[in-house]
């Protein structure tokens, strides 16, 4: 087996253990708050979509995220479908939002999209408000609690954490088919070499758009569920810091990476309590000491990070298997 | 017709505001390559030390020349301490740092100085004057006449001395730059010290419009990226020219345009961006490409 | 009288080994061709002796080792190394070019008189001087990387493959710039090369390397003469 997959291996088992182990170890409080990071980290492979294989940065994501809290909301609410039917809702809708957003960005690059997409970002709490009518303003909107169907015995908190989880599980299962199918490719090439790209016959107009709707979709489905989880959702929740630390989360996790994800919705969620956590007034100055010491340490992300050290001591535990299998040869 | 020119006034009162940030962002852009999401807050950092020499007894005078020098010194650390490490790290990692420093220093402030707004002195003689009906404030003139004095040394470094050509040259290419002779880390650390200091003279001109508090500079942020990208990331007097723009068209969307109003004024500069990037991807005044963050 | 002492080099990229314990001397005033296929060392060499790649092993430079001395020291000392692909400042214009090139010198007077000599030197420089250097042909911007390293007044000028895309007309007006300032200025030349043929008319000596060792050696005439090492090592027919 080569060093590549078996710390493959090795990973998807810790992480499907920590998954598993989770729920059992964790009191219901903190567990509602694993699964928001959950909803966070589904937004964050899509955003690893455009950004780690598409090479494209996108600073409105926070904003796409609220679209789809706010379809599944108004779905809801105003129409009273259930909960978890209006997700596939929630992304579809959010894609088509998306291509919109994306239509300058087969113009823009880099730095350019980034500060247009900021700005959608910043405005889109005061849409919010501005179409009250239909959003519920500074209210906000309801959602109706989650409860486990009868056959399955669980606390709600214990259901909501596996609802989240199969959507989460769904949208990596979406990202690695996109990612290893010919949309993957073409966005590979495309990130490493536009015209070269072109060259080749990647249609680069349907590939970056492609990218664009996927990347929203999931940023649409982690808001439904988002909204989902935290039952109420009003225009604070939909700042533009929530798009800046998306982006956080997805670099300090590791662009690159499902499981990097994760990693970064955790740490979108928790670091920075446990920030405040050590010290009120200190919390935020921790917060960005750990950001910047973070980069230092792992500039590819944490994943890029752990990967590096588990297959220095995967290889260094077989260089010594390898030898002490020598050494016994040589005796007999 | 007195209203549009009032209007135009106010606009370009607040246009003042974001050609300051634009101003000091694209100083570092320049001598960097760096977008620095920090840099406001750096600023307003460097006004409340002002503030503070001044709670303190110190004369405005002194206080502000004391707090310049000590933002050229923060400037020069924040670069030796985090950036210059991850010269070589991807361009992510830098915008993750840079983000960092952004809730660095408003943290900071936060802890040391609390949330509550304080008034901050200004450096022009309070009132104004009329022109027709049009009442203009000696403030905005004072700060405009400020900024441009800085666009222009700064242009001036840049195009026509050694260190410019040099700092310009280490912005563009290390390798090449270390090749000839140019003290690449020595030019990235200069660059940081002198945006340290305009970015802190920005703040310490509109502080007394703002009121000083941690996060003054936290809004205006995407108003002085938008400035920057509509005048052109390599020019000074462009990222004056744009905030002033992006300041008179925000003003005259609110009034005049019923489905922007008030609340939703954002959207200008959004549309103005958006309009230059299609049209003239460089900005009004920028003379080269601009893709990497 | 020896300029440069190499002994026992020694360089990486990363774990890569790209030079093994490789050792020459030049004299001063001596055009040395530097010649080996792609991927054999040439550019590491050069690398490694301005600066830009940390090694092992010894370098002395007029009696100085190098192995601590920063990259603007050694141009102060008098290295100067033309990079491959000419480390042309192409957002920055002509004139700007030939001043970065004076980057470590600090008398003014001493600028404005080499710009003059170069700019008469290179008539087309001159008249583009205004323009913006990515603007230049291929051979205008070789000739400009040869003035602006010429203005820091280097004693040893080092040149990484100047035929790279360029006709060999132009190549050939390039190597005679270089064989004009062996001559009347006595500049120690090192010029990396795979254009064998032309660069061995007029360098005085040469070496070839290959997989990261110094293989053969000998002045230009033997190395003309000599068929196996130009059919074993650098791929030149009869």
């Amino acid at each position: 087996m080569s060093d590549g997959s078996r710390s493959r291996l090795v990973k998807f088992g810790l992480f499907a253990a920590a998954a598993v182990l989770l729920p059992l170890l964790l009191p219901g409080y903190a567990l509602q708050q694993v699964c928001i990071a959950i909803a966070y980290a589904i937004a964050i492979m899509g955003l690893n979509l455009l950004m780690g294989f598409g090479g494209q940065i996108c600073l409105a994501q926070g904003a796409l995220f609220g679209v789809g809290a706010y379809v599944t909301a108004i779905l809801n609410s105003d129409y009273g479908i259930h909960p978890i039917a209006t997700l596939p809702m929630s992304a579809t809708a959010t894609a088509l939002v998306g291509l919109v957003v994306g239509l300058p960005a087969l113009r823009l690059q880099g730095l350019q999209l980034a500060i247009v997409t900021f700005g959608i970002a910043a405005a889109f709490p005061q849409l919010l408000l501005k179409m009250g009518g239909i959003t519920g303003g500074v209210s906000g909107l309801p959602i109706d609690g989650l409860e486990a169907p009868t056959w399955v015995p669980v606390s709600p908190e214990l259901w909501l954490y596996v609802v989240s989880q199969c959507c989460a599980g769904i949208a990596a299962l979406l990202v690695t088919l996109m990612l290893f199918g010919d949309v993957g490719r073409a966005l590979r090439a495309q990130r490493d070499n536009a015209q070269i790209a072109e060259a080749l016959g990647v249609n680069l107009t349907k590939t970056r758009l492609w990218a664009f709707a996927g990347s929203s979709a999931l940023a649409g489905l982690g808001g439904g569920v988002f909204a989902i989880i935290t039952g109420f959702i009003s225009p604070e929740s939909f700042l533009a810091i929530l798009s800046i630390n998306i982006v956080i989360g997805s670099i300090v996790g590791g662009v690159t990476s499902v499981v990097g994800a994760f990693l970064g919705g955790l740490f979108m969620v928790f670091v920075p309590t446990w920030a405040s956590d050590i010290n009120l007034s200190l919390g935020n100055l921790i917060y960005g000491l750990a950001l910047i010491l973070i980069m230092m340490v792992a500039r590819n992300g944490v994943t890029g990070f752990i990967e590096k050290w588990l297959s220095t001591i995967l290889r260094r535990t077989a260089d010594n298997t390898a030898s002490v299998k020598e050494t016994r040869e040589e005796l007999t | 017709m007195s209203l549009f020119f009032q209007l135009v006034v106010s606009g370009l009162t607040t246009g003042a505001i974001y050609a300051a940030l634009a101003l000091a962002l694209v100083l570092i852009f320049r001598a960097t390559n760096v977008v620095n999401f920090g840099q406001g807050e750096m600023a307003t950092f460097s006004a409340y030390c002002t503030w503070q020499l001044m709670e303190w007894g110190a004369p405005l005078w002194v206080a502000l020349l004391v707090s310049l020098a000590g933002s050229f010194a923060v400037g020069v650390i924040t670069f030796r301490a985090v950036i210059r490490p991850l010269m070589s790290a991807p361009v992510e990692a830098i915008v993750v740092v840079t983000l960092g420093i952004f809730v660095l220093f408003q943290a900071a402030g936060m802890w040391l100085w609390g949330a509550e707004q304080r008034s901050f002195p200004s450096l022009f003689p309070d009132g104004g004057f009329n022109v027709g009906d049009v009442r203009i404030l000696n403030s905005t003139v004072g700060t405009l006449v400020i900024l441009v004095m800085i666009a222009v040394l700064m242009g001036l470094i840049f195009s026509f001395t050694r260190l410019g050509l040099s700092m310009r040259a280490a912005a563009f290419d290390h390798a090449r730059s270390v090749l000839v002779g140019v003290n690449v880390e020595r030019m990235l650390m200069l660059g940081w010290g002198f945006a340290a200091v305009i970015g802190a003279f920005a703040a310490i001109l509109i502080a007394p419009r703002l009121f000083l508090n941690p996060t003054m500079m936290t809004p205006i942020l995407f108003y002085g990226l938008a400035a920057a990208t509509l005048g052109g990331w390599d020019s000074p007097l462009g990222a004056i020219a744009g905030g002033l723009i992006v300041g008179v068209a925000e003003s005259l969307g609110a009034s005049y345009l019923s489905f922007i109003g008030a609340d939703m004024r954002i959207a200008v500069p959004i549309a103005l961006t958006l309009l230059i990037l299609l049209v003239k991807p460089v900005g009004l005044f920028g003379s080269y490409k601009v893709t990497k963050l | 009288m020896t300029l440069l002492q190499i002994k026992d080099l020694s360089a990486f990229y990363g774990r890569t080994q790209a030079l093994f314990n490789c050792s020459f001397d030049v004299s001063e005033g001596e055009f040395i061709a530097l010649l080996g296929s792609n991927g054999a060392g040439k550019t590491t060499m050069l690398r490694a002796l301005s600066g830009l790649l940390h090694f092992e092993g010894s370098i002395a430079y007029a009696g100085t080792s190098l192995g601590k001395v920063s990259p603007q020291r050694r141009l102060e000392l008098g290295i100067a190394h033309i990079p491959q692909g000419r480390g042309t400042f192409t957002e920055f214009t002509v004139d700007e070019n030939l001043s970065l090139g004076a980057t470590i010198v600090t008398s003014r007077s001493q600028i404005k008189e080499d710009k003059e000599r170069w700019y008469d030197a290179f008539p087309r420089l001159k008249e583009r001087r205004d323009q913006l250097a990515g603007n230049l042909s291929g051979g205008e911007q070789q000739m400009l990387a040869v003035a602006r390293a010429l203005m820091s007044r280097p004693k040893l000028l080092m040149c990484d493959e100047p035929s790279l895309g360029l006709a060999p007309s132009i190549t050939q007006e390039i190597l005679t710039i270089f064989k004009t300032l062996h001559r009347d200025h006595g500049m120690t030349l090192l010029v990396v090369e795979q254009n064998v043929d032309i660069t061995l008319q007029y360098a005085d000596r040469a070496f070839v390397i290959e997989a990261g060792q110094i293989v053969a050696s000998g002045t230009a005439v033997e190395m003309v003469n000599n068929e196996d090492i130009k059919k074993s090592y650098l791929g030149v027919a009869g």
